[in-house]
């Protein structure tokens, strides 16, 4: 039992920061139509960043110019893959975020060489709970996460600001008219969610290793975790990225000598298995 | 002064013309229409006035101020906005979302955070806004919960004339009001244009390639053939000009039947 509440937490952890990955998916496409391969570069980087500068200065100061220089990093491809032309379309924006994600991996493989990149935990303490060891990091993102999710989603329906974001992926040519700028609303938006992502590992690191090429799993989760609500749905993201690492972290646990290899597969299917049982669930209603 | 002036307007996409060298003026609350076939450079025109495209050559003025090259929001602030063709409603937002965006490009400008402090600071004026609107379509009063993509095309082109009226513009500029709607839903929404324009002064540039409802509801129009005008004068004229009216009035047909 304790094992298993163990693997949970850790599970419910990693969960969590690939639902703040699923959730800027969600956040780009609703404002874009974007699909953005290079969500996975944004918590990489963070994570790097963080291992890079923790050794110097305090673990809070350093968390906070990883994600603040990873959501300037966000902005900048965000322009880059809304273009400067009207006409750029949305799978033109996907492919450019998806070279630009391979650059990414690239020039973090120059940067920090080919080897997983960690640091032991900022916090001095954890709690343990009946055997089961929480570390402060795990309450921070699952807290994060959380919060985040509700934010957005009251954001997006609720604030005009929120409504202006949606408006320019429903018709960029009628937000245009109305005044919105829709490359800074892409700007925007794409910072926002590379700073989650980013947040997401700053945090995890310690109990996550990254490496330069980690951008592909951590996409693929993310993506997972955003497809299972549509690309549209931010509470259905986070569902689906704590599915994902609650049955990564159990398989890993549990599933016998070879087998754990393919956590990632094994969890990728039961979210497939998922998405088809939602959508069959909603065609009925 | 006039509310409008285009001199010498040019519009290139790469080597291809789309509008050559156009000159036109609107009154304070005229009723102009620009007529013509498909892709002789209409929508071109008001995408220009409107800021969506940059001229190559030309000006354009509002009451004596310069627009040539100001954003859409720029000109938005000056008075003119535009009812798209093809109505390019917010389909996944509802009506009333759509109708207080059109308030955006007008009180929020561009950055989304004082966007919505100046919002809740000017609340009350923006409801009353919307209010008035409501007050002038009360269809969309009843839509206002309902996602804008779930209503009916004429309900659509409703939703994109009242966005644009949330700015308070002193002229409409309509692409295509008749495009794929019902003839009865077109009747009513020129009728609503005939009466914003006349109870309270609205301007109106209407873009239509039908060009009886053009004459109908304008006092004057401009005639435009791959990219220049190539007529221009009253409506009881253009009615009259033989060329106008077998190329646009379908008269040989009437003659026909009769």
């Amino acid at each position: 039992m304790t094992k298993f509440l163990q693997l949970a937490v850790v599970g419910i952890s990693t969960g969590s920061a690939f639902a703040l990955v699923g959730i800027g998916m969600v956040l780009i496409f609703r404002t874009t139509n974007i699909v953005n391969f290079a969500q996975g570069a944004f918590a990489v980087i963070g994570g790097l960043v963080m291992v890079g500068l923790v050794d110097d200065m305090h673990g809070i100061v350093a968390g906070t110019l990883a994600v603040l220089l990873v959501a300037l990093i966000g902005a900048l491809i965000g322009v880059i893959a809304v273009g400067f032309r009207t006409r750029t379309t949305p799978l033109a924006s996907l492919i450019i975020t998806l070279g630009l994600a391979l650059l990414a991996s690239s020039l973090n493989l120059l940067a920090f060489g080919d080897r997983p990149h960690t640091y032991p935990t900022i916090f001095e303490r954890a709690w343990n709970i009946g055997g089961v060891l929480v570390q402060p990091q795990f309450v921070i993102v699952v807290g994060v996460t959380v919060l985040a999710a509700l934010l957005l989603t009251l954001g997006l329906q609720r604030t005009i600001a929120g409504q202006a974001l949606v408006a320019c992926a429903d018709s960029r040519r009628a937000a245009e008219l109305v005044g919105i700028n829709v490359r800074a609303v892409a700007a925007i938006a794409f910072a926002v969610s590379a700073a989650l992502s980013a947040l997401g590992w700053v945090l995890l690191t310690p109990i996550d290793p990254v490496n330069y090429d980690s951008d592909v799993r951590i996409a693929i989760n993310g993506f997972a975790a955003a497809a299972f609500g549509g690309l549209v749905s931010i509470r259905l993201a986070l569902v689906g990225g704590l599915a994902l690492g609650l049955a990564e972290q159990l398989i890993v646990g549990y599933a016998p000598g070879q087998a754990r290899q393919y956590e990632l597969a094994a969890a990728l299917v039961i979210l497939l298995v998922l998405i088809g049982w939602r959508s069959r669930h909603e065609a009925v209603e | 002064m006039k509310l409008l002036e285009v001199d010498d307007l040019t519009v290139q996409y790469g080597p291809a013309v789309a509008v050559d060298n156009v000159s036109l003026e609107l009154e304070e609350g005229e009723r102009v229409a620009l007529i013509g076939p498909n892709g002789a450079g209409k929508s071109s025109l008001i995408n220009a006035i409107c800021g969506m495209v940059k001229p190559a050559r030309g000006r354009i003025r509002v009451r004596g101020r310069e627009l040539t090259g100001a954003s859409p929001g720029a000109i938005v602030r000056m008075g003119i906005t535009q009812v798209p063709e093809g109505r390019q409603v917010f389909p996944t937002l509802p009506v009333e979302a759509n109708l207080l965006l059109g308030a955006y490009g007008r009180d929020f400008r561009n950055e989304l955070i004082s966007a919505t402090i100046r919002y809740l600071r000017r609340k009350g004026e923006i409801a009353d806004r919307l209010e008035r609107v409501y007050t002038l379509l009360p269809k969309l009063h009843e839509l206002r919960e309902r996602p804008a993509g779930q209503t009916s095309g004429g309900e659509q082109q409703m939703v994109a004339i009242g966005r644009a009226l949330m700015a308070e513009p002193r002229l409409l500029a309509v692409d295509e009001l008749s495009l794929g709607l019902a003839p009865m839903v077109v009747h009513g929404l020129s009728e609503f244009l005939r009466r914003l324009n006349e109870e309270e002064g609205v301007a109106l540039l209407l873009v239509e390639q039908n060009a009886s409802l053009a004459f109908a509801l304008c006092s004057r129009a401009y005639v435009l053939e791959t990219g220049r005008v190539v007529l221009s004068g009253t409506s009881e004229e253009l009615e009259n000009n033989e060329n106008v009216r077998n190329a646009y009035l379908g008269s040989g047909l009437e003659a026909a039947d009769a």
